[in-house]
């Protein structure tokens, strides 16, 4: 390599002169990861929702077990309220314990956590709903379940939410590009 | 202690490949200005520069698990982009390398007297240069390449490389001399 090329492979980045326009270009191909690339909420990367989506196993375990246990008996219905109410009582405090965090913390716009506390009453009224369906006693196991899926829904909000949390988080590490 | 250049930005690269937007749209902001100067001086406009530069990117995040730190990522994209922008010239049938004989070998040395250090001059001297030209002095002297791995792109033999350089070079030369 003679001098001539030396100087220019060493002055390279002086023949990068033009600027994209990036917000076009990304629109584009977030588009198009969007439409072919369905994605996939990682729920279990956050030790936070894994500890809370345990919790949810475990006592949805614990009911289930406990109904099918007592359902052998004739206080099918009241004991199975009974299991409805622990899990109530235990879901209730973990909930609203998530919707302070959120309503308390600062790095959550307004817009986002009026979003996310509409979302929380949907999912409350459902809830209310499904109560209601097992004081009835129509489908235990079905209604268990479904209870189930609800707090599933609210903490998969959670988890998006802290999601944008920690994408606001990002400390500028990765400053430049290597080539 | 030095980290190793191909793994450049890993834990971006990482959380690309598991799906999380906000990463790749970080690890796209690095990297769209360099990619598009690519783009530029491989295709010579603005449009078409548009699309292979988000094609590139699209490719390369749907593709990403093959992405190995075999080189940076950089250079990984870098390379999808110049293999897009050699196959667009392609299919407009633009030529790639210089029409004439492969057999003619040049080895004298660049008249190092004369200012070819001028990195304007040599700009505007590359930007007179005939397409094929043009695209292995790109190669060589700013993309960074070696004569084998200009072969693969171009799908040419090392020696020819070799050659069409020598001459795309004392062209070169020649129009910065006349500036």
């Amino acid at each position: 390599m003679d001098n001539f090329e030396k100087h220019i492979r060493e002055h390279a980045t002086e023949f990068d002169e033009h600027k994209a326009d990036t917000a076009k270009l990304w629109e584009n191909i977030a588009k198009e990861l969007k439409t072919e690339e369905p994605k996939v909420i990682p729920l279990w990367k956050s030790p936070m929702i894994r500890i809370a989506a345990s919790v949810v196993l475990l006592l949805g375990l614990a009911g289930y077990i406990g109904m099918s246990v007592l359902g052998m008996g004739n206080t099918e219905t009241q004991y199975a309220s009974k299991e409805l109410l622990d899990i109530d009582m235990h879901y209730k405090g973990l909930v609203s314990y998530q919707v302070e965090l959120v309503k308390n913390n600062p790095k959550l716009s307004d817009g986002d956590k009026t979003e996310f506390l509409s979302f929380m009453d949907e999912l409350d009224e459902e809830y209310e709903q499904l109560r209601v369906e097992m004081r009835n006693n129509l489908d235990n196991e079905r209604v268990l379940e479904a209870i189930i899926s609800n707090y599933k829904q609210r903490i998969a909000l959670i988890e998006q939410l802290l999601q944008q949390i920690n994408e606001s988080n990002i400390i500028k590490e990765d400053y430049g590009y290597t080539l | 202690m030095k980290t190793d250049i191909r793994f450049t930005h890993r834990d971006l690269v990482e959380k690309c490949k598991s799906g999380h937007p906000g990463s790749q749209y970080k690890l796209y902001s690095l990297y769209v200005d360099a990619m598009y100067n690519i783009g530029m001086r491989m295709l010579g406009n603005k449009e078409d520069t548009e699309d292979i530069v988000q094609d590139s990117f699209i490719d390369a995040f749907k593709n990403l698990s093959r992405f190995k730190y075999q080189s940076s990522f950089g250079a990984w994209l870098k390379r999808i982009v110049i293999n897009k922008s050699i196959n667009h010239l392609k299919t407009k049938r633009i030529p790639v390398v210089p029409m004439e004989s492969h057999e003619y070998h040049l080895t004298e040395e660049v008249d190092e007297h004369v200012d070819v250090m001028d990195i304007s001059k040599v700009k505007k001297g590359i930007a007179q240069l005939p397409t094929g030209y043009k695209q292995i002095i790109n190669l060589y002297l700013i993309e960074g390449y070696d004569h084998i791995e200009i072969g693969e792109i171009l799908d040419i033999s090392t020696s020819t490389s070799k050659s069409q350089y020598h001459r795309a070079k004392k062209k070169l030369v020649e129009l910065i001399q006349k500036l």
